[in-house]
């Protein structure tokens, strides 16, 4: 394996978020955009001036805009900039920020202004996603994002009562975490003498899966602010935090072979071993000091805990019924809440990478951990399990 | 701004284009790429994976394909098979420039890049492009990137001194030597008579002077300079890339100023060391997908001085500075992509591949592209042998 | 009594019989038990029979209903009725709990009962807003004009009127004079609704519910002499408009080589997988290429017909069909299905009859069941069921 390389050192130095709702009829798609711009500017102490090159993406599909770029030009502040749109689906947040890190890093921009959006509330989103599928086939079998087929796997490994108390372990404590943060989405104040009666009453969806297990629709955007190490040197306003590498594991389009007699690799681990092994990270869980994760549904996120730590066996259960990925457990998970508490799809990979940012800064307010924060993972997640994995450090340490 | 930080050079391996066709109607974008990767794969025996291909950078549209992340259906045959895959959703130059700066990142080596559209599966070009405005005023208006085109070109044609007549010429120029290129998608000749004659569109844009409804594909290998060599014995160098955006409301801006092609030109001549594009640049593909536009963006780019398009046409700009040799976007490439094949027509005269269109010795070349409605964002390409 | 958003639990059900609409209950037959705690709740039972409905509130055990809603409190319940609250986030956190036949609830139920309105004030009258408008006519938009026009508004809250303007005044009589320039016939109820701005003026016009006799151009240009018209309680706020488009573009996909082969082999009932040439991956459908091996796959075998479940998704909540709004019957399964004589990487998805359900799980042999005419399509395969 290859040894990590990079040009020259990237740091964070701007986070910008706007509120997130399932409505925001106060403001149109270039208003939001511009507010989490001038959020990440005004974080950053930085003026638009200071950009040299902007990074924007989302789905365009779901709010029905060709090339948007174009028209948010005006609240990008792209105006006579650089610009770049690239996607990749609901991963698409985490990839603008990869994507600023190879422009910074390759000499050719200073400082680099991404942004992920989404308003949901414009479009139909099962619909939008039902729309990813195949139009010859799989589109007339597809149900959006909505599937219990992990949850089944992992019953047919650990036992149904354990996997669901588990599912439902992992979803209160999301709630926990999203009461602790004024920013999050849905905020229901769920208390784990709730389990049993929500695991029998929450509407079934799909399977296994109910409605209380699934994640939100939400309106929001998310902005960051990028600089080389050069720029850093010569002073930032809120403490730098450096972007170590990144990775993405996509697959083939087509479901088939994930249901199989024969299990392929996951995505996540082995986007996970990538990008572990060409930095020397041999013990994830004992590294990391919090794992942002793209967490869609409370079974698909019980399923990747193991997935990306690179766990066997049933660790990743017994872990998370020890509490260990607790606010004060031994890896917090998703102190903002996650994904089951807000998504703004566009920007939703992106906030992982900013609330892992937050927490290395210190900076996260209400569900900042209280121990140091010094390593950060965030993942990203999208397309037919694709998965963007990226390392965050305190300090350039490698 | 730090330019050329580490020295580093990215060069182009191979490329590879599908010939251009009205209606595609026979094959899924799946087919339509699969010859393009088997044609690079013959090039150069790459592989994907650890010590080959690590990177692919798509391009497509999610609108132009009616697909939600439409780089998801191709993912099987662009190779994103456990590997990372991005996809460029503006107009398929910015791979080049973003894949430059991903190998320049150290991040990683090898990068592919396959592009794909079709506009005949859609009922309208223009119903898709008419999304491309805002909601409320915009589309409402009935506005798209024809009728935009339209509004640039009265504007341009008045400032400059264009006339139909010139148009007609461009048009004529452009199918001679699109009749030499086998990829080309308009290849029998048109005498300028017939140019003129052909409905107006939008006037002052006529049928003709419009490039048409057109399906393709294409694919270019990039590498470092280390591992260029592995791939080709005669590696294309990018030396220079920008691109700049201007304002969105037509109201903003000045549609004949060329404000966001100049800033770009500029930047990429500086990141290439290059202080006179016009004394450099051995041949030149621009984007013209309208007949005014191919004076225009030369103008732009620098060949000739501000409101002289007429001028550059009556003196032979064309000829003397070797424009869409390849017979340009006049000749039909789809959206998204017709940039890229400028790029692939550039590095193809630079490797003196080019056949019956090639200049003997080129040794720079310029690629343009622009996106949006009436040149709003524009992007340039120097590649030198 | 406790009130939540201007209301009570009690006044959403004493006002069913009036928001009760018979003709849309014609073939119905249900109960639907309401249960809500707390201060100012209580149970009901709603029978709706053959075009008949009846709502009582009960003491002790609501008996057997088709489905039955439970509502934590009083504010859950009439906020989720007055769309102040998001049923979906009730439900989420358990504040609302719905048993039985769920459906019932969001089809149903809103078709055969008129949404529920808080009481306000008397509702404004026709007659009301023709007596202001001296008060709203502006001189300064009406100078040199000379102008009388004439209302005729039928109904509860009507009557006739003339409403003339010359020399920057105006003035209102009751009844029709005859030298009007135009006359306006309509429904008060209608006329409430183009002034308050519920209702759309072009299409009231081109439905025909404004009957114009006279100079249309005049009727057009009254409404330019007078400020708008404000309801006396309307909260003084920005509007918030959205604007409501549906985007479609037609499109015609190609089936290209490969998915050609496959819809053929269904119009001959045959499930084909290609091979590929390096790892012998069946691939069901058939794609372009190997995605694992990079290369065409040409060759083509026929996989089953029969097979086993190795995994499912029984669907109760159907996406609406984002271009037609058709939604799914539910439950329904969509299955993957590993094929008899294929590779062990791939199964095949496809829905399970809705009658084998309540016994489909893992590993069960299932074979599909074809249309009675097959026409190379995706309805050409029915479903698979199960083999007992």
């Amino acid at each position: 394996m290859q040894k990590h390389r990079k040009n020259r050192n990237v740091a964070i130095i701007g986070i910008g978020q706007t509120a997130l709702s399932s409505h925001k009829e106060d403001q149109n798609q270039v208003e939001m955009v511009a507010e989490a711009v001038r959020n990440a500017l005004e974080d950053a102490g930085k003026t638009i001036d200071d950009i040299d090159c902007v990074v924007h993406g989302n789905m365009e599909l779901f709010e029905m805009q060709f090339q948007p770029d174009m028209w948010h030009a005006l609240g990008c502040g792209s105006y006579g900039k650089e610009e770049y749109r690239i996607t990749t689906g609901g991963t698409v947040g985490a990839t603008l920020v990869c994507a600023s890190d190879n422009l910074v890093a390759s000499g050719l921009y200073d400082t680099v202004l991404c942004i992920g959006f989404e308003k949901l509330q414009e479009g139909n989103t099962t619909g939008g996603i039902t729309n990813m599928a195949d139009p010859l086939w799989f589109r007339n079998l597809q149900t959006g994002a909505l599937t219990s087929t992990t949850a089944m796997e992992l019953i047919q490994k650990f036992g149904k009562e354990r996997v669901l108390r588990a599912a439902m372990k992992y979803r209160i404590m999301m709630d926990k975490h999203a009461m602790l943060n004024p920013r999050a989405h849905r905020r229901l104040g769920l208390e784990y003498d709730q389990m049993e009666t929500l695991m029998e009453t929450s509407p079934q969806l799909v399977g296994e899966l109910r409605l209380i297990h699934m994640c939100s629709q939400s309106d929001g955007a998310c902005a960051m602010i990028l600089t080389s190490e050069d720029r850093v040197r010569e002073g930032t306003a809120k403490p730098p935090v450096w972007i170590r590498d990144h990775e993405t594991s996509h697959r083939e389009e087509n479901m088939s072979n994930l249901y199989g007699a024969r299990k392929p690799k996951s995505t996540h681990r082995d986007c996970a071993e990538r990008l572990f092994a060409r930095n020397g990270i041999t013990d994830p869980l004992g590294y990391f000091d919090v794992f942002e994760m793209y967490d869609p549904s409370a079974f698909w996120a019980v399923d990747w805990l193991g997935e990306f730590l690179l766990l066997e066996g049933d660790e990743h259960l017994r872990l998370l019924e020890a509490g260990e990925f607790d606010l004060d457990g031994k890896l917090p998970v998703n102190p903002s809440g996650g994904v089951i508490a807000s998504n703004p799809i566009g920007a939703t990979a992106m906030l992982r990478i900013a609330e892992a940012a937050l927490q290395i800064r210190g900076d996260a307010g209400g569900h900042q951990i209280k121990k140091e924060v010094r390593h950060a993972l965030a993942s990203g997640f999208g397309g037919s399990l694709w998965t963007v994995l990226m390392i965050l450090e305190k300090e350039p340490n490698w | 701004m730090t330019v050329g930080v580490g020295k580093k050079r990215v060069a182009i391996c191979a490329v590879a284009q599908l010939k251009n066709d009205p209606d595609l109607w026979h094959t899924r974008f799946q087919g339509m790429l699969l010859e393009i990767l088997e044609d690079l794969q013959r090039q150069t025996g790459f592989r994907y994976g650890e010590g080959g291909v690590e990177q692919i950078v798509s391009v497509s549209d999610d609108f132009l394909d009616a697909r939600t992340i439409s780089n998801n259906g191709v993912q099987d045959v662009l190779g994103g098979q456990y590997l990372a895959e991005e996809k460029m959703a503006q107009e398929g130059l910015n791979a080049i420039g973003y894949a430059n700066a991903v190998i320049l990142s150290g991040h990683k080596d090898v990068v592919l890049i396959m592009g794909h559209c079709k506009e005949s599966q859609g009922e309208s070009r223009n119903l898709i492009t008419n999304c491309g405005f805002d909601p409320f005023y915009g589309r409402a208006v009935g506005l798209d990137y024809l009728n935009a085109a339209g509004l640039q070109a009265r504007a341009y044609m008045a400032k400059s001194g264009l006339t139909d007549d010139h148009l007609a010429r461009i048009v004529a120029r452009s199918r001679q030597w699109a009749a030499k290129n086998p990829y080309a998608n308009a290849r029998e000749t048109l005498p300028p008579g017939k140019v003129k004659a052909s409905p107006m569109l939008c006037d002052p844009i006529r049928q003709l002077h419009a490039y048409p409804v057109s399906d393709g594909a294409v694919g270019l290998l990039l590498a470092s300079e280390e591992r260029a060599r592995e791939y080709t014995d005669r590696p294309v160098w990018i030396t220079g890339f920008a691109n700049a955006m201007d304002a969105f409301f037509f109201g903003d801006r000045d549609l004949t100023s060329n404000f966001a092609l100049k800033k770009a030109a500029a930047k990429a001549c500086e990141r290439a060391g290059i202080r006179d594009l016009k004394g450099a640049a051995d041949v030149v593909e621009v984007m013209d997908c309208y007949a005014y536009q191919q004076p225009m963006w030369m103008e732009g780019l620098g060949f000739c001085g501000d409101g002289e398009g007429a001028r550059f046409i009556d003196e032979g700009g064309p000829g003397k500075y070797r424009v869409n040799l390849s017979g340009g976007a006049l000749a039909g490439n789809p959206m998204i992509i017709a940039g890229l094949y400028r790029a692939v027509e550039a590095a193809l005269q630079l490797k003196g591949e080019a056949g019956d269109h090639q200049v003997p010795d080129a040794r720079c070349a310029v690629a343009h592209s622009t996106n949006g409605p009436a040149g709003q964002f524009h992007s340039v390409l120097i590649l030198e042998a | 009594m406790s009130r939540y958003y201007g209301t009570t639990v009690d006044d959403i059900f004493d006002t069913m019989p009036e928001r009760f609409q018979p003709q849309e209950a014609k073939d119905v037959d249900v109960v639907v038990g309401y249960e809500c705690g707390g201060e100012g709740g209580g149970k009901w039972r709603l029978k709706v029979r053959e075009g008949a409905m009846a709502v009582e509130k009960v003491e002790g055990d609501l008996g057997p209903c088709t489905a039955t809603v439970f509502a934590a409190d009083a504010e859950t319940f009439i906020g989720v009725t007055l769309n102040k609250i998001a049923a979906l986030d009730a439900l989420t956190s358990g504040k609302l709990r719905i048993t039985g036949d769920a459906s019932l609830l969001m089809n149903l139920l809103p078709r055969i009962f008129k949404p529920y309105r808080v009481p306000g004030p008397a509702p404004v009258t026709a007659r009301d807003i023709v007596a202001g408008m001296a008060d709203r006519f502006r001189p300064d938009k009406a100078a040199g004009v000379s102008l009388k026009f004439a209302y005729d508004l039928t109904g509860e809250g009507g009557g006739r009127f003339t409403v003339a303007i010359a020399d920057g005044r105006c003035r209102v009589t009751e009844g029709l004079e005859k030298d009007a320039a135009v006359k306006m016939t309509m429904e008060a109820s209608t006329f409430v609704g183009l002034m308050t701005g519920t209702m759309d003026a072009t299409a009231a016009f081109t439905s025909g519910k404004v009957r114009i006799d006279g100079d249309m151009g005049a009727a057009a240009a009254t409404g330019r002499y007078f400020d708008r018209y404000v309801p006396p309680d309307a909260p003084r706020v920005e509007e918030l408009l959205s604007l409501k488009k549906v985007t479609s573009i037609d499109q015609r996909f190609a089936t290209g080589p490969v998915m050609g082969k496959w819809f053929a082999g269904l119009r001959e009932r045959k499930l084909l997988a290609n091979v590929c040439p390096v790892c012998r991956r069946t691939m069901i459908h058939p794609r372009e290429v190997c995605a694992s091996c990079h290369v065409r796959a040409g060759e083509y075998v026929e996989l089953g017909p029969e097979g086993y479940v190795t995994n499912y998704d029984l669907v109760y909540y159907a996406s609406p069909d984002p271009l037609t709004g058709a939604v799914r019957d539910t439950p329904y399964a969509c299955a993957w299905i590993m094929l008899d004589g294929a590779s062990p990487e791939e199964a095949f998805a496809f829905e399970i009859k809705k009658e084998d359900l309540p016994r489909l799980k893992i590993g069960s042999r299932v074979r599909p069941v074809w249309a009675e005419k097959t026409v190379g399509s995706f309805r050409d395969l029915l479903y698979f069921e199960i083999i007992d």
